[in-house]
C-alpha cells in the first residue's frame, strides 16, 4: 500500500525526448481538429462529441482571461481539496501513531479500518451533502475522507518498521519513550510519512471535484457540470484541462517539497546541507 | 572479591571490579540456553575480548551486562549494582555503526547528550573533541552517507565517548570491515581505550584481534554457551602490530584453537 518516488532520476534524458513528445502532441491535436471538422455529418454533432482544439484554446482564453470565470472556482477547489487534505492527514496520521503506540488501540481500531477501505469512499459523497449541506464543508468533508487513507498507511508502515538495532543503541543511551519516539522512529519514517502527504493531495483534489459534481454552488466540479449542461463542451473540455494543468502544478509542489525534505536521499542536497550546518556552526 | 578462573596478581595493575558475573544463566523462551553458569570479574581499566563461535553467548552475555536483556539466574553487578537496565556509566558499540542519516556526524556524536539535557557549548565542544580522538578532524559536518564504513564506525566510538561512560561494551564493532580498515582501528582504538582508561569488553569472533586487543581472552564455546577459558594475555603496552607475528603471540592462538576445538 505504500508509495513512494524516485525523483530527479531523468532530468537529461526528457530534452532528448522532448521533441518527440510534442510531435506527437501536435500530430494528435490536427488528428482531432481534422476528425471534427471532416468526420461528422452534423456540425452539432461534431462540437458536441470533439469539440475542436482550437475552441478549447479560444475557451481557455476566454475563462483565465477574457472572462476570468475560472479563477473563482479553481480557488474553491484547491480551497477544499487543502483543507480537507490537511484535515485527512492530520486525523490519518493522528490515528496512525496511536495504532502504534498501543496495542490495544490498533486491535480495536483494525476492522474500522478495514471496513474503510472496502467501502468505495466516494460513495459516501451524496451522505455528506445531505450532511453538511452544498456549501464549503461537505466538500471538505469528502476530500478529508479520501486524503485520510494515504497518511494512516505511510505513517503506520513507517513507525512500524524500526531498525532494532538503532532502537537498542537508543535504549543503551537511556533514551525515553518519548525520545526514541521522536528522534528516532519518526524520525526514520518521515520518508514515506512524506509521500503519504503527496498522496493526500492528489486524492483530496479529486475528493473535492466529485463533491462538487455531486452537489456543491462552486468550484471546478460545478463549472465543467454546467458547461456539459449547456452543451458548451469547448468550455467543458477547457475546464478539464485547467484541472489537469493545475492539479500537475499542485503535485510537483509537493514532490518538490519532498525532495527537500528527505534531503538525505540526495548526494547533491547532502553536499548542500553540509556545508550549511558547516556555516551555521561558524566553521569555515 | 570472588575467586575467578585467574591468579588475582595478574590484575594488579588494574583497578577494583567494576563488572562481576555470578553464575549467570540466560535461556531464551524455554529451552535454549545462550549462556550459561557464566562467572568473570573484570577490573577497572581491563581490556576483555569474548572470543568464540555463532551462538556461543558472547552477545548474550555483552547484553546482560548492558542492562538490554534480563538475566534468566545469576548476578550481573556493575560497580557493585545489580544490572536492571541500561545505565548511564556503560557505553555502547555494535556491529552496525547505527547513525541517523538525517543528522551529521557531530549531530550523531551528540545524541547521548541530549538524552540527559539540552545541548549546550560544552556539549558541542566535547562532541568536535571526540571526533577529533577517532581521527575524524574535519568530517564533523559530513553525514552518514558522505563516509566511508570504517569513518562512520569512528562516529559510532566518538558518540560512544561522548556518553562519558567509563565502561565500554562493544558487539564486534569492526566485523563488518575489510581486513585493513579493522587492523588500523584496532590500533587506533587500542590507543583511544588506553587514554581514556575506560574498561572495555569487546565481543569478536576474530582470534587474532582478540588476543592483539586483551588483557585477558574469554574464550566461549556454544550450546550451551559457556565461558570455557579465561587466557591472559601479557605483551606490554603499546603493542606494535607485529607482535602478531611472535610466538608467544601464536602459542596463545593455539590455546585458544584447542579449547574451542575441544569442544
Amino acid at each position: 500500500m505504500s508509495y513512494s518516488t524516485s525523483q530527479q532520476t531523468k532530468n537529461i534524458s526528457i530534452f532528448k525526448t522532448l521533441p518527440f513528445h510534442l510531435l506527437i502532441f501536435a500530430v494528435l491535436i490536427v488528428i482531432w481538429e481534422l476528425t471534427n471538422l471532416y468526420g461528422f455529418e452534423d456540425q452539432i454533432q461534431a462540437d458536441m462529441i470533439a469539440p475542436r482544439p482550437t475552441n478549447i484554446f479560444l475557451a481557455m482564453l476566454d475563462i483565465f482571461i477574457i472572462d476570468k470565470t475560472v479563477w473563482k472556482h479553481l480557488i474553491s477547489t484547491f480551497q477544499k481539496a487543502l483543507l480537507g487534505a490537511s484535515i485527512g492527514t492530520a486525523i490519518g496520521m493522528g490515528l496512525a501513531i496511536a495504532a502504534t503506540l498501543s496495542l490495544t488501540f490498533r486491535k480495536y481500531i483494525k476492522p474500522w479500518i478495514i471496513l474503510m477501505e472496502a467501502t468505495p469512499r466516494i460513495a459516501v459523497g451524496p451522505i455528506f451533502v445531505a450532511l453538511l449541506g452544498f456549501g464549503l464543508w461537505s466538500a471538505v468533508a469528502l476530500a478529508a475522507l479520501v486524503a485520510f487513507f494515504g497518511p494512516f498507511v505511510n505513517t503506520f508502515q513507517g513507525l512500524m518498521e524500526v531498525d532494532e538495532e538503532a532502537e537498542e543503541m537508543f535504549r543503551s543511551l537511556g533514551a525515553s519513550r518519548f525520545q526514541t519516539f521522536w528522534k528516532l522512529r519518526f524520525a526514520s519514517a518521515m520518508e514515506l510519512i512524506s509521500a503519504g502527504w503527496k498522496l493526500a493531495t492528489a486524492s483530496a483534489f479529486g475528493g473535492a471535484l466529485v463533491a462538487e459534481f455531486i452537489q456543491a454552488s462552486e468550484g471546478m466540479g460545478v463549472l465543467i457540470a454546467q458547461y456539459v449542461i449547456m452543451i458548451t463542451m469547448d468550455y467543458a473540455f477547457a475546464g478539464l484541462l485547467s484541472v489537469t494543468i493545475f492539479g500537475f502544478i499542485l503535485f510537483k509542489i509537493m514532490d518538490y517539497f519532498d525532495y527537500r525534505l528527505i534531503f538525505w536521499k540526495n548526494d547533491y542536497l547532502l553536499l548542500k546541507e553540509s556545508e550549511k550546518r558547516r556555516k551555521k556552526a561558524g566553521i569555515v | 572479591m570472588v575467586a575467578t578462573a585467574t591468579k588475582a596478581e595478574d590484575q594488579s595493575q588494574f583497578g577494583q571490579t567494576v563488572i562481576e558475573g555470578k553464575n549467570v544463566t540466560k535461556v531464551f523462551g524455554e529451552t535454549v540456553t545462550a549462556l550459561e553458569g557464566a562467572n568473570f570479574d573484570i577490573r577497572a581499566g581491563e581490556f576483555i575480548s569474548l572470543v568464540g563461535p555463532s551462538g556461543c553467548g558472547k552477545s548474550t552475555l555483552l547484553r546482560l551486562v548492558a542492562g538490554l536483556i534480563e538475566k534468566t539466574s545469576g548476578d550481573v553487578k556493575v560497580n557493585d549494582d545489580l544490572v536492571t537496565k541500561p545505565r548511564t556509566d556503560i557505553g555502547m558499540m555494535f556491529q552496525k555503526a547505527v547513525l541517523l542519516d538525517w543528522r551529521t556526524a557531530i549531530e550523531n556524536v551528540l545524541l547521548p547528550s541530549e538524552m540527559k539535557h539540552r545541548i549546550s557549548q560544552e556539549d558541542k565542544d566535547k562532541a568536535m573533541a571526540s571526533l577529533e580522538l577517532v581521527g575524524l578532524k574535519g568530517f564533523e559536518f559530513h553525514f552518514p552517507k558522505q563516509l566511508s564504513g570504517g569513518m562512520q564506525q569512528r562516529v559510532a566510538l566518538a558518540r560512544l565517548i561522548q556518553t562519558g561512560a567509563d565502561i565500554m561494551l562493544m558487539d564486534e564493532p569492526f566485523g563488518a570491515l575489510d581486513e585493513f580498515t579493522r587492523e588500523r582501528l584496532n590500533v587506533e582504538l587500542m590507543r583511544i581505550v588506553g587514554e581514556l582508561k575506560a574498561t572495555t569488553l569487546f565481543v569478536t569472533h576474530n582470534i587474532q584481534e582478540a588476543i592483539y586487543l586483551a588483557d585477558r581472552v574469554m574464550v566461549m564455546t556454544p550450546r550451551p554457551g559457556r565461558i570455557a577459558e579465561i587466557i591472559e594475555v601479557e605483551f606490554e603496552r603499546p603493542r606494535d602490530i607485529s607482535i602478531q607475528t611472535s610466538r608467544e603471540f601464536n602459542i596463545i592462538i593455539e590455546q585458544v584453537r584447542d579449547t574451542l576445538g575441544s569442544h
